[in-house]
């Protein structure tokens, strides 16, 4: 193809372009659907890198403590703020416990930390990651007798899979939290009130197997899909880094823009499913 | 990082412990004179074993050795072809040398021995097992008898030194802790360097000369039986270009390891090859001795050896 001699129809030019990009596009696709396969079968195949995992959901959880604890006070601080103006005007302020709750629970949460966690967790994996490969610690680990993906790649999606739910549930609470100093000091209404009208919305959505309320299963679905998200392109990116100091800077960028945009599209199809199965 | 850091570092490297105090003259100038000196003694001495080592003839009766690496017609292309019809081989305690300009492919030749990669015709064998067909366990398997030491050293950063040099032993054997810190002091001794004084280092507080070292230290771990080497002196000052030199002849010299070193560091690979693979457009141009290739009339053997 490369050697044929050019084309004089400028849109064969074009055409050939065009293939080539979709080829290449679909290679890449099918390059990231066997690395997830492939890092979530090696959870159940020996050996275990254990170390990795708890160093990893140090990394990925306690890590993004800080940046967590903060977005979710504030957000549901400014979202409680919003939203008491709204309910003034129709004399509905005794519910605005029931608005932050399941604003918080359903979709703030989950997209919150998920979008925060994506930026920093995410964009480190692939820096580190990038590096490993443009330095040949990658190649290395291969020549060892190591497959990266078991020993780099299994540990970060477990410890995102786990994680992200459990910064998620911190991210509602202190949202809820926030909101309810902003009830008591703007409002005037009374913490008792406040946290009634939260356990009410959490209860209003049904229940699954009996105990489980819907709400909670929305709400912890999505973070757990977050953080395969997260860590899969992250992984991804940075393994096929090349090119150099400069290659890990496009692994990085690419990492944050894939994986926030994927968040926030797959949150949609998402929340269209889970309502449809789990809403009564 | 700071050049007074860089400095430091370098010493650190060179000085041997017992002089460390000493200070009635200034330690640099007294060090590396003393270091030149030595270098220069274990290069010849170097020089005198190499010359004893190669088969004369009175060798060639004895029955030849095994062939341990073999490479037979190897074609490889991604977007143009790369290697063409390339084939060598290396006998048991050889080291063979593949020179060429840069941008020849050498270092894709390493990748086809780990099977990192696979050729599109040809066949690679490993101590007579062929490897060109092997699912990604086995690779991994026939991986585990060659030790690589790569161009940048390629030392995990996240680990010590010692747990670099620990990795292969506690992936791949069930030695207990104590055996595996004997073996990592014994390949840190082995390359010359101070386990004391390194173990806990981290690779980025070594110097250049250093990480190469604790490469090949990592490379011995699992006490391989093939050695490969991609451009083990590159961007390393002549002196400790000598020194790695030193060592790869050592290693063959002591242990018997059988060596692949991709290189385009001609006067080094004339000092420690048993056999020299010259790599031109794509294919193997000359493979022999470094006296058959001095002695070769071919106009580009002459031209790359140059002023050598």
């Amino acid at each position: 193809m490369r050697y044929a001699p050019r084309s004089h129809h400028s849109n064969h030019l074009i055409l050939e372009r065009f293939n080539d990009a979709a080829k290449r596009g679909v290679y890449s696709l099918q390059d990231f659907f066997v690395l997830a396969g492939k890092s979530l079968g090696f959870i159940f195949v020996k050996p275990f890198y254990a170390a990795d995992l708890f160093q990893q959901m140090d990394a990925i959880g306690v890590g993004s403590l800080g940046i967590v604890l903060l977005t979710g006070f504030f957000t549901g601080m400014v979202l409680a703020l919003q939203s008491a103006v709204q309910l003034q005007t129709f004399g509905a302020t005794d519910y605005i416990g029931r608005l932050i709750a399941g604003s918080m629970i359903r979709e703030l949460g989950p997209v919150l930390a998920g979008l925060m966690v994506a930026g920093r967790v995410g964009s480190g994996i692939a820096a580190q990651l990038g590096s490993m490969r443009v330095t040949e610690q990658i190649d290395a680990l291969n020549t060892l007798g190591t497959d990266p993906i078991k020993k780099l790649v299994t540990p970060r999606v477990l410890a995102a899979l786990i994680m992200l739910p459990i910064l998620t549930v911190i991210n509602d609470f202190v949202g809820i939290l926030g909101g309810s100093v902003i009830a008591k000091v703007y409002l005037g209404k009374p913490a008792s009130l406040y946290w009634k009208t939260v356990f009410e919305q959490i209860l209003s959505g049904g229940f699954t197997l009996h105990y489980i309320p819907n709400d909670f299963i929305q709400g912890l679905t999505k973070p757990f899909v977050f953080g395969g998200i997260i860590s899969m392109v992250a992984c991804y990116y940075g393994l096929k880094t090349s090119g150099g100091t400069e290659g890990v800077g496009v692994a990085t960028t690419r990492t944050v823009v894939t994986a926030s945009i994927l968040i926030l599209v797959v949150d949609y199809f998402l929340t269209q499913i889970l309502l449809t199965v789990f809403q009564q | 990082m700071s050049e007074e850091e860089d400095r430091r570092k370098q010493e650190g490297e060179r000085r041997h412990p017992s002089e460390k105090d000493q200070t009635s003259m200034p330690r640099r100038a007294r060090d590396s004179g003393r270091v030149r000196a030595a270098i220069r003694t274990e290069l010849e001495e170097v020089a005198e074993d190499t010359a004893e080592r190669r088969p004369g003839p009175a060798e060639k009766g004895a029955a030849p050795r095994q062939k341990v690496v073999t490479l037979e017609h190897i074609h490889l292309a991604f977007e143009e072809p790369i290697l063409d019809d390339v084939s060598f081989h290396a006998r048991e305690g050889d080291t063979i040398v593949v020179v060429g300009e840069s941008g020849t492919g050498k270092s894709t030749i390493l990748k086809l021995l780990l099977r990192l990669l696979v050729p599109d015709q040809g066949k690679v064998t490993i101590d007579g097992e062929d490897i060109t067909h092997l699912n990604f366990d086995d690779a991994l398997k026939v991986r585990q008898k060659m030790g690589m030491v790569f161009q940048g050293a390629a030392l995990f950063d996240s680990m010590t030194v010692y747990e670099n040099v620990a990795y292969p032993l506690r992936e791949h054997t069930t030695l207990g802790e104590d055996e595996i810190e004997a073996r990592v002091r014994e390949k840190l001794q082995f390359v010359d360097l101070e386990p004391e004084r390194v173990m806990e280092q981290m690779p980025a507080e070594l110097s250049g000369g250093m990480k190469k070292r604790v490469g090949i230290a990592r490379g011995l771990a699992n006490n391989p039986e093939i050695m490969l080497y991609d451009e083990p002196t590159s961007r390393l000052d002549p002196l400790t270009t000598a020194t790695i030199t030193y060592l790869i002849i050592k290693l063959q010299r002591e242990l018997g390891v059988t060596s692949v070193v991709v290189s385009h560091d001609i006067r080094s690979a004339f000092r420690m090859a048993s056999k020299i693979a010259l790599l031109a457009n794509r294919r193997i141009g000359f493979f022999g001795t470094p006296e058959e290739m001095t002695g070769s009339d071919d106009p580009y053997i002459r031209e790359f050896l140059g002023g050598f």
